[in-house]
């Protein structure tokens, strides 16, 4: 894992101690709302319906069991002893006083933590694979370039006021596991011709009312050049993005007016500026950051490993979340181990801080120190001996976090929609909870096959239901809550954008018509093998819309 | 279901220091308990309330300070689903919701 080194902790503390003190000027009435606003919202303090909401940065998703502990602790202490894991990897808690916001951002702070730019226009928290490091098929661990993108972006004084919002993601593999095409920026770990490792640059990704996927900008872009083409993509985002409108604002819309070769081309035009500026890192530089990544003291054991094949034989129920929690591992006789925030009928992403601390004992016992937050709400410990796997099962059992359902049906995405947002139209979570219990029988989930139920409580997307195979987004009809249905949405290395069925249900009704749209998928397959996402696009709408709607 | 309609509105708002709702009260204080606001029947008491909220604001008392309808049902019955949910909290947790009333002492 990355260490702060003195310069990190200068900046973190004069950081806390600078929005202190506007904290302080704030609460005496020296500061207007209006001035202090965009000074709270770039330390990541927003007003929710019915607190103040702190977003607190969590980079490209890794933490410490250290760190773990710590976020346990700020929950008990000045939450109400939970956390919410967001898509963007991040930590939120819900019921934040300002008045104890500088005493949290200097617990942050010890820990190398903070909530910087994970708000604003500005670049936010870089996410990544959750398996960074520690999956057979990346080409480079993605967090070595998140983290040089992280300490390049960090209070960037050219990027601090954006036209809007910017966010990175990186995928160290071709099989994308941090949904990169729907980001302002996203990069991919590639290798050239030549067998020179590089970065694939695709440009004005994003969700929201437009959803885009993003358009491949560059396909190799050198190692040591990276910072300067990404300077050269953002000056020319700052230089022409539009102001004018907050709709229009963000890059994709910019791309997309251009078109990708004008605007690709207007970056080259501008790369040689940025270059000159040397703003590219320096090869020691770059080695020093490499070498907090390099592997951990993994152990050489043979596998198969007997005690785990034999676990796996005996308890099916062991064996079934094998199946879905445990990824392969680059190391032989180790694992990866995903832990679902997502019990049946539990609020998607929530964890307790009890629940955090039994994880941050785990990651110390089993998985080298480590925890990651993935994009999909839930939690990984990247490092389990094998032999230890059936362990870390039973004791996530014992806090509830043990379903055997990633990628499946019940691991639902859903943002905090009505029941915390201020900008909600209708309620996430709780369609989240009825859909789980609907489906909530496992083995009829493991029939289902993979399939990615996503819920946004509005048109932001921040629920990600563009992407979902199975996308709902929440809409104010008359006052109340409707749902409406998207189709075919996908966030890996197919990216594609969900097609909106028709009309959307009410809130009674919007699981009976999910349940109707698995089945439709179920009867219409050809194989078990064939699983939704494939079948959908076999097919297309119609069937789907037949059985929601009738025959028109 | 279609709401019944009515002019009746109260004034809301988020207490600055620690965020928490509140409601603006017939006895001029800002309490959490939506029941226990001052419910404006005719658009001049709901005037006269906006600036109520207008100057607490900008006394640094409340942020995010709103007048909003409720139904004739009174103030503990805001029309909008959000204000509802503002007023008890998250319907997911229920543990963690507020009565419209204060709990008796
Ligand atoms: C305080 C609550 C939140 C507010 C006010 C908020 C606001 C927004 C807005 C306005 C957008 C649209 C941006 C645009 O289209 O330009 C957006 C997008 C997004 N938000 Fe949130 N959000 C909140 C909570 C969350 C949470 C909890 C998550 C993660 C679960 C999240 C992740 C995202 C993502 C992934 C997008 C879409 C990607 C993009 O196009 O930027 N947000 N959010
Ligand atoms: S999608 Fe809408 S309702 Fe959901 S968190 Fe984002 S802004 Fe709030």
């Amino acid at each position: 894992m990355y260490i702060y080194d003195k310069f990190d902790h200068t900046i973190t503390r004069e950081r806390v101690a600078e929005f202190s003190q506007q904290v302080a000027r704030r609460l005496t009435g020296e500061l207007s709302e209006d001035q202090f606003r965009p000074l709270r919202l770039m330390n990541g303090l927003y007003l929710q319906l019915h607190a103040y909401m702190l977003r607190v940065a969590i980079p490209y998703g890794t933490l410490s069991s250290k760190q773990v502990r710590k976020l346990a602790d700020i929950a008990k202490k000045y939450d109400r002893d939970y956390g919410h894991f967001t898509t963007r990897q991040n930590i939120q808690y819900n019921w934040i006083k300002l008045e104890q916001v500088p005493e949290i951002l200097a617990e942050l702070a010890s820990v190398e933590m903070h909530a910087n730019q994970t708000s604003g226009n500005c670049i936010r928290n870089v996410t990544a694979d959750q398996f960074a490091g520690v999956a057979g098929d990346e080409l480079e661990d993605p967090r070595i370039i998140s983290e040089i993108i992280r300490q390049w972006s960090t209070f960037h004084p050219e990027f601090s006021f954006l036209p809007r919002k910017f966010k990175f993601a990186v995928t160290g593999a071709a099989k994308d596991r941090a949904a990169i095409q729907f980001h302002d920026i996203g990069i991919q770990v590639v290798k050239n011709d030549a067998g020179e490792t590089g970065y694939a640059v695709y440009v004005g990704g994003g969700m929201g009312r437009t959803p885009v996927v993003a358009p491949l900008i560059k396909p190799f872009v050198a190692r040591t050049e990276l910072l300067s083409y990404l300077e050269a993509c953002l000056r020319v985002y700052n230089l022409h993005g539009r102001r004018d409108n907050m709709y229009k604002a963000r890059i994709k819309i910019l791309v997309r007016d251009l078109g990708p070769a004008e605007y690709a081309r207007q970056v080259e035009e501008m790369w040689p500026l940025t270059r000159a500026a040397g703003v590219d890192i320096e090869p020691a530089e770059e080695a020093r950051i490499r070498a907090f990544f390099a592997p951990p003291p993994y152990e050489k054991i043979a596998e198969p490993v007997a005690s785990f094949v034999d676990a796996r034989a005996k308890t099916r129920a062991f064996a079934q979340w094998v199946q879905t929690n445990v990824h392969t591992h680059k190391v032989a006789g180790y694992g990866a181990v995903t832990i679902s925030l997502k019990p049946i009928g539990g609020i998607p992403g929530d964890a307790s801080s009890a629940q955090m601390h039994a994880i941050a004992d785990l990651a110390d016992t089993y998985s080298l120190g480590e925890v990651r937050v993935t994009h999909v709400q839930n939690l990984v410990l990247p490092n389990v001996k094998q032999a230890d796997l059936f362990a870390v099962w039973q004791r996530l059992g014992e806090i509830g976090f043990a379903e055997a359902n990633i990628g499946l049906v019940t691991d639902i995405i859903a943002c905090p929609g009505l029941d915390y947002c201020s900008l909600a139209n209708a309620r996430s979570i709780p369609v989240a909870q009825q859909l789980s219990e609907r489906f909530a029988d496992l083995d009829r989930q493991h029939i289902i096959g993979p399939l990615q139920i996503k819920i946004s409580g509005c048109i932001n997307a921040c629920g990600h239901h563009h992407a979902g195979h199975i996308g709902i987004l929440g809409v104010d009809k008359a006052g109340q809550e409707f749902y409406q249905i998207t189709l075919g949405g996908a966030g890996d290395e197919t990216a594609s954008i969900g097609t909106l069925l028709g009309p959307g249900f009410a809130g009674e009704d919007i699981v009976g018509a999910v349940d109707k749209v698995v089945n439709t998928y179920l009867e219409l397959r050809q194989a078990p093998s064939e699983t939704f996402i494939e079948a959908y696009r076999r097919v297309g709408a119609t069937p789907f819309k037949e059985s929601l709607y009738g025959r028109r | 279901m279609a709401q019944a309609k009515s002019q009746n509105k109260i004034l809301t708002g988020n207490r600055l220091r620690n965020g928490e709702t509140v409601y603006y009260t017939a006895a001029g204080v800002w309490s959490p308990y939506v029941a226990e606001a001052k419910v404006a029947t005719t658009p001049e008491e709901a005037d006269a309330l906006a600036k109520i909220g207008a100057a607490a604001y900008a006394a640094n008392l409340v942020i995010d300070v709103n007048v909003i309808d409720v139904t004739p049902g009174g103030a503990a019955n805001p029309a909008h689903i959000r204000e509802v949910i503002r007023a008890t909290g998250p319907t997911v947790r229920a543990d963690l919701n507020k009565p419209v009333t204060p709990p008796q002492r």
